[in-house]
């Protein structure tokens, strides 16, 4: 199975639990919580069953393309489900046995492992979903996002899509996957995991990056002033990618790490505070 | 009757597994102990998704009798015979006739009365009642919610199976209402299926792959692995902690032998133990001493014919020994010097500085601690040690695996050539992590390890952090307790308190509180700490309090103290001497200090006092200086005789003032002696307690 097969499979099986198909979110973003499909919806109080590729930016974790597992840009297979049902265990399972495992033949353990997103005031309970000793998916109850309680309680499934596609095609390389069946992860990612390293790490201009962080800092507070919190919000994720890379440059010491977190998350718990209360007037 | 009960729930955390089934077990005692309802073989068993609470309750609570009396037997009857109004009107206020009335003997007298028998309660109608209490009233760690539910538990709760004598026992918590069937395991056997006692539970279960018992899994788990090792003629490195870990996570083991590249070998064994435990708890395989290229792993699966979990466990360990490998080589390419230069930029904690501050201060109590405890040879070493200590925590191998930070820093800096009691001083200095761990095996590390947490300890409680309840956010239980562990494996004799001051000192301006005020809570809680850590070794709280009453300054003599009272108790003189000691205390309690003159003795028996005071005051001084106190309570215990001489023919509180003084003068510097050995006070002797019993 190719990874697009892959994507087709999950998207089909949650579509039929009643998942709507989102599209990715078209800004950098570490991981598939923080799109405004998963952030917003989880703040009210509505249902929402919402499923998307994501593509997720870690700048440190790029390796050159010379590591077989570490990129510095990957893809999630997101889910969220509000308010979680109560079989979503065996959903979830089933989503396993509809790619075609053969769960009796493997070893599949939910492992304890409570997620947080410092940056944007989350967290949540749950478990790292290890199949054969490999983490597929991230598996979590949230319980806070933007420094506020979420009730009803959404559940939100991650699956790592190289890892578990690495699975599928017992694979040691991540460059050896195919994405769809003449073309494979190689050609498609190899050259951009080689550049985006050196920019990473070496090129990505550092005065630059911290002007453009102070710039969309100060625009994120003037568009929370307006009640335009998706594009403040939008704002803080430049925020967050902008750190990103500069954390990847090691321009960021560990004291100022911690006080930049807490400025990108004072925003967003103020976002997350003025939606909730305009959403729970409506 | 038998009962059952089962909340299946989703993989809970096998640290919450294990509180869950404390609390499960008090829940149950406390309630039908206060429901007087007859246990026998209460139980409490699990695995990740189950709590088990199974045992054999009396069907009802028994009939309880109640005796309500009325008036005396003597106004109750007219001289015939015949019942007074008295007695008329007791039996109508209770409802009842005359003639139900009998005659109740008390201590006052005879009384009439009434015996009425309330119904025992049905104990399926308590169970009921008390079983959602119980749940609903777990503390976990870290609780959640779920669904639209606002109830907070480890994880969600799924089903609830419960049985009283074969029948479901129908309750309900938070909308779960309780059934008669369970499910089997999640992948294998996810269908309900009925039970009717707990014997076909187990067997239902086992068939279901699920084995409910948590020794049979641990039993499946080693004996499987000795299958499993046996054609290598290998051995399990041994990790209790994992081995706890796996029973509880796995609901049917089975155990699988899988191998790495030899070329990983070169990697040291901490470093591919941790890599194995930590990612995919796998163990680790040696034979004699030498690690094998091989590892067991524990599936949840009845087995692995075609060999997938095996291969799939291997792919991925063989790409986090590769990491590993990196971190190992980019990381020797920066000497830990260099490295230490970084540690200006990673916070210790905001108010206490950068990690780099924690080295200087680590090298001046360092140094301080090689002074007191005659280990200047090593003093050099031991700075050098304090100043690259903190050096791995800029290592890619301690971002990777955090907890092999000490002792990573320890193979680099031999791997780079420092001297050996350097290396082993940095791999050893955050030993021990609990009270069940070991001690640094060597002085530079103990003395190391001493500093750094005494470092933390006091910089703490200098900005004013206090632990509260039973959590510990700051470590300062943590600390504590390996600072008093260390004191004691490596039996340190020196003045703690004069060591607590120095290290107030070193932190110089950073606290605002005043010293004394910071002295006094290192102090308190030192007492509490040890206090524990005597308890946990079995001695007896009195003795306990008695060997710290005498003082906590040298932490190790106070152990000493108690071994003493421990190894004496049973002596046929222990008891008397503590009497008498208590006797001396009673009598000069709140009498002014005054000083001895010893013309002034005049009787035959305070004189001997007197001189057996002065020979055992000698005697006894220099065993205290050297902490043998096993032998100086033995020198006490000769001064009891003449002690009851004394007060047998002495009358202390005599009419002249200057006999007074003079008397009660002795009897402080008796009492003066015997603090030094313990504070007497605390014990409490057999007679004593049969006393208070009486009262």
């Amino acid at each position: 199975m190719s990874i697009q097969n892959l994507i087709m499979s999950l998207q089909k099986y949650w579509a039929d639990q009643g998942c709507y198909l989102a599209q990715s979110y078209d800004l950098e973003v570490g991981a598939g919580t923080m799109t405004p499909d998963t952030f917003f919806r989880v703040l009210d109080k509505r249902p929402w069953k919402v499923a998307y590729v994501q593509s997720s930016r870690r700048p440190r974790d790029g390796r050159y393309g010379e590591n077989p597992h570490r990129v510095q840009k990957h893809f999630q297979f997101q889910v969220i489900i509000k308010p979680s049902p109560s079989d979503i265990q065996r959903l979830f399972i089933e989503s396993l046995v509809a790619l075609g495992i053969w769960l009796q033949d493997h070893d599949l353990r939910f492992d304890e492992d409570d997620w947080e997103a410092p940056t944007i005031g989350a967290w949540g309970v749950g478990w790292q979903v290890m199949l054969d000793g490999l983490e597929i998916t991230q598996f979590t109850y949230f319980q806070q996002a933007g420094g506020l309680e979420v009730f009803p309680v959404p559940v939100e499934i991650t699956y790592g899509l190289e890892r578990l596609e690495m699975f599928l095609e017992e694979k040691d390389n991540i460059y050896d996957l195919q994405w769809s069946e003449d073309v494979s992860y190689r050609d498609l990612r190899f050259r951009d995991e080689r550049e985006f390293s050196e920019y990473n790490f070496n090129q990505a201009n550092i005065k630059s990056l911290q002007e453009s962080f102070a710039l969309a800092e100060k625009e994120a507070s003037q568009l929370i002033e307006k009640n335009l919190l998706l594009p403040a919000y939008d704002m803080c994720l430049k925020c967050s990618h902008l750190f990103n890379l500069l954390d990847a440059r090691g321009a960021v010491s560990v004291t100022e790490r911690v006080k930049i977190i807490a400025q990108i998350r004072a925003l967003v718990n103020e976002i997350a505070q003025k939606y909730q209360s305009s959403e729970a007037s409506t | 009757m038998e009962f059952l009960l089962e909340v299946n729930t989703e993989e809970l955390p096998s640290s919450h597994l294990k509180i869950a089934l404390e609390e499960m077990r008090e829940g149950f005692e406390h309630e039908l102990g206060s429901a007087n309802i007859a246990v026998s073989e209460l139980r409490v068993l699990g695995t990740c998704r189950r709590l088990i609470v199974t045992g054999d309750f009396a069907p009802e609570q028994p009939d309880r009798e109640e005796i309500i009396t009325g008036p005396p037997k003597a106004a109750a009857f007219a001289e015939d015979g015949s019942p007074t109004q008295a007695a008329l009107g007791f039996a109508k206020a209770q409802g009842v006739d005359v003639s139900n009335l009998e005659v109740i003997k008390t201590s006052r007298g005879e009384y009439i009365g009434l015996k009425k028998i309330e119904k025992g309660k049905e104990t399926s109608k308590i169970l009921a009642r008390v079983i959602p209490q119980i749940i609903s009233s777990f503390s976990f760690p870290k609780m959640m919610r779920w669904g639209e539910g606002t109830f907070k538990f480890s994880r969600p709760i799924r089903n609830i199976l419960c049985l009283f004598g074969g029948e479901t026992l129908s309750f309900s918590v938070e909308g779960i209402t309780s059934k008669d069937w369970t499910i089997g395991h999640k992948i294998h056997s996810p269908q309900p299926v009925n039970i009717k006692s707990f014997k076909e539970y187990k067997e239902a279960l086992k068939e279901r792959k699920v084995i409910v018992e948590p020794e049979e899994r641990k039993r499946i788990i080693l004996s499987q692995a000795e299958l499993r090792l046996a054609p290598l003629k290998a051995q399990l490195h041994p990790d209790p902690e994992l081995l706890e870990r796996l029973a509880s996570d796995v609901e049917f083991p089975h155990v699988f032998l899988g191998s790495f590249p030899e070329a990983f070998l070169s990697l040291p064994l901490e470093v591919l133990s941790t890599a194995l435990r930590e990612g995919q708890k796998l163990f680790s395989v040696v034979k004699g001493k030498k690690q094998l290229p091989n590892f067991l792993g524990v599936a949840d699966n009845p087995g692995d014919p075609r060999s997938f979990i095996q291969k799939g466990n291997e792919r991925v360990l063989k790409a986090r020994l590769e990491d590993a490998r990196f971190f190992w080589a980019t990381d020797l390419k920066v000497s830990l010097k260099q490295k230490a230069s970084g540690l200006k930029q990673v916070l210790f904690q905001e108010k206490l500085g950068s990690y780099e501050d924690k080295s200087q201060r680590l090298k001046k109590i360092a140094t301080y601690l090689c002074e007191k405890v005659d280990a200047k040879k090593i003093c050099q070493q031991l700075i050098q040690a304090a100043e690259l200590c903190k050096a791995d925590l800029l290592t890619e191998m301690v971002r990777e695996f955090p907890s092999l930070q000490g002792k990573i820093g320890g193979l680099y800096a031999k791997e780079e050539g420092q001297p050996a009691l350097v290396a082993q001083a940095i791999y050893e200095h955050y030993q021990p992590l609990s009270l069940e761990d070991e001690s640094p095996s060597t002085l530079g590390g103990a003395l190391l390890s001493l500093a750094d947490k005494l470092d933390s300890f006091v910089g703490v409680v200098g900005i004013g952090f206090q632990t509260t309840g039973s959590s510990d956010p700051f470590g300062l239980r943590r600390n504590a307790q390996g600072v008093c562990k260390i004191i004691l494996d490596k039996k340190l004799s020196l003045s703690f308190l004069r060591l607590l001051d120095k290290v107030i000192l070193i932190y110089g301006e950073k606290f605002k509180k005043p010293k004394e005020e910071i002295l006094a809570y290192c102090q308190e809680f030192f007492i509490g700490r040890l206090q524990y850590i005597f308890e946990k070794q079995g001695y007896r709280y009195d003795l306990i309090n008695a060997a710290l009453g005498a003082g906590v300054d040298n932490i190790y003599h106070s152990y000493l103290r108690l071994k003493a009272l421990d190894g004496l108790k049973s002596s046929p003189q222990f008891e008397p001497l503590i009497l008498i000691a208590k006797r001396v205390n009673n009598i000069i309690s709140g009498q002014p200090a005054s000083t001895i003159n010893p013309s002034l003795f005049q009787e035959k028996e305070e004189r001997e006092l007197y001189s057996t005071f002065a020979i055992i005051n000698k005697n006894i001084r220099p065993l205290i200086v050297k902490g043998d106190f096993s032998q100086a309570q033995k020198i006490i215990f000769r001064i009891q005789s003449t002690l009851n001489n004394f007060f047998d023919h002495i009358l202390v509180m005599a009419k002249e003032t200057r006999l007074r003084k003079n008397r009660l003068a002795l009897l402080q510097a008796i009492s003066k002696i015997l603090i030094q050995i313990a504070d007497y006070s605390q014990i409490v002797v057999e007679g004593e307690k049969a006393a208070k019993t009486k009262d």
